[in-house]
């Protein structure tokens, strides 16, 4: 039997390698050493190769390892989706706020046009004939059809381009010294703009219709120079 | 002189204790710690001798015993009877983790744990048909041993209690290579017909 490892080292045959285990000098192990020997097989399963390590660490390490593995690759797959839903999530608001952002655009249209309609069908309605003013807008022209009951339709064209932080605001004319301010106009690059307006019922009769340039947000009363004026052609019946 | 001193208390084997080793071995495999307390009271002193021969520390010697008798622990329900005495077995493991520990130290002595592991040193698979040589035969070894001529008997310890190859020992003894084997050889003959004597 070859108890060597390395075949350069001598080989002893079985007997002289027992016999030279045996005839060293016999020396007592310290006391202690019992009480530690026997204390390290107090836990040990009889079929663990190892004193101190049983190879449940080993294999609970493993275990361990594999577990954070997998967490690991479970939580990216997971963090992974919640990116996903949360894209999924923003595009979805968007659409739902562009959605309602047209809701809102065609209820308004739809109510500017019912208006409008109300307006042109109502039986007291008048029409203003607005011409351009020179010699800031010679070319602009506007009509408007208000009837007291339910409005006031306000088309105009051809008006010209704003300044920055100035606005068009329509005035109504009556008998009493103060213009009333009907609202705002916006018109498109081409200067044209289609506006219904609420106006109170009990306003005095209107007389004359006009529009000024006036800082943005409107005015209380009219500052700035006239671009539109027209009178009431026509009395309601 | 060690060999001498040896010549004292040395250990021997009997039928008997042969015999209350199996039984020892075959209750530790079921895991009973009295029998394995029986074991560690026969051969504790046998296991740590030839550790301390060998490491020459007693730290070292005693870690050497824990391990051993931990393998014996551990590999109880595996080991056969048949095939030879269980403190003969225990002798080989000793020899073998105190080389493996003596040649961690020597090459680095930062890796000394290398020997730490049971699997990596002799296990049941090579403890075939081996005996503890009896008291008489013991002596007579030590006899021939005590006689060797100096050169012949360190030559030999330094392969058996060092675990150096031939050119190792060589090395360290500064002599040829081809001097070194056949003082070896030469020694083991000479224990050898000791043993038939």
């Amino acid at each position: 039997m070859d108890l060597v490892r390395d075949d350069d080292r001598p080989e002893l045959e079985p007997p002289i390698l027992q016999g030279l285990g045996q005839a060293v000098p016999q020396a007592d192990p310290p006391l202690a050493l019992r009480a530690r020997v026997l204390a390290s097989v107090a836990g040990a399963s009889t079929l663990s190769p190892r004193r101190a390590r049983s190879p449940v660490w080993p294999l609970a390490t493993a275990a361990s390892l594999a577990l954070a593995a997998g967490l690991g690759l479970y939580t990216s797959q997971l963090l992974g989706r919640i990116g996903a839903l949360e894209g999924d999530l923003r595009d979805a608001r968007a659409r739902a706020n562009a959605a309602e952002q047209r809701a809102a655009d065609a209820l308004q249209s739809a109510a500017g046009t019912r208006i409008a309609l109300a307006v042109l069908t109502a039986p007291d309605v008048a029409r203003i004939d607005l011409a351009g003013q020179a010699p800031v807008a010679p070319r602009a022209s506007a009509r408007a059809f208000w009837s007291r009951s339910r409005g006031m339709v306000f088309t105009a064209s051809n008006l010209p381009p704003l300044p920055a932080g100035r606005v068009y605001q329509v005035w109504v004319l009556t008998a009493q010294p103060a213009p009333l301010s009907a609202g705002l106009l916006a018109p498109d690059a081409q200067g044209s703009v289609n506006e219904t307006f609420s106006t109170p019922p009990d306003i005095p009769q209107p007389v004359a219709l006009a529009v000024t340039i006036e800082p943005a947000g409107g005015v209380p009363a009219p500052t700035g120079e006239k671009y539109l004026v027209g009178t009431v052609a026509s009395r309601p019946a | 002189m060690w060999v001498l001193l040896a010549i004292l208390g040395s250990p021997a084997a009997s039928p008997e204790s042969r015999q209350a080793d199996r039984a020892s071995l075959e209750r530790i495999a079921r895991g009973d710690h009295a029998a394995f307390a029986e074991l560690y009271d026969r051969h504790a002193r046998l296991v740590y001798s030839l550790a301390l021969r060998i490491l020459q520390e007693r730290a070292d010697a005693e870690d050497v015993v824990q391990e051993v008798f931990a393998q014996v622990w551990a590999q109880a329900a595996r080991y056969d009877a048949s095939r030879g005495a269980v403190a003969a077995w225990m002798l080989m493991l000793t020899r073998s983790r105190a080389i493996d520990r003596l040649r961690a130290r020597r090459s680095r002595p930062e890796a000394a744990a290398e020997a730490d592991d049971p699997e990596s040193v002799v296990d049941l698979a090579a403890a075939q048909d081996i005996e503890l040589l009896s008291a008489e035969q013991v002596t007579r070894l030590q006899r021939a041993l005590a006689e060797l001529p100096e050169a012949q008997r360190t030559a030999l310890e330094l392969a058996y209690y060092q675990g150096l190859t031939h050119a190792e020992a060589a090395a360290r003894l500064g002599e040829p290579l081809g001097t070194v084997k056949t003082r070896i050889r030469q020694a083991v003959i000479k224990l050898r017909e000791s043993l038939i004597e």
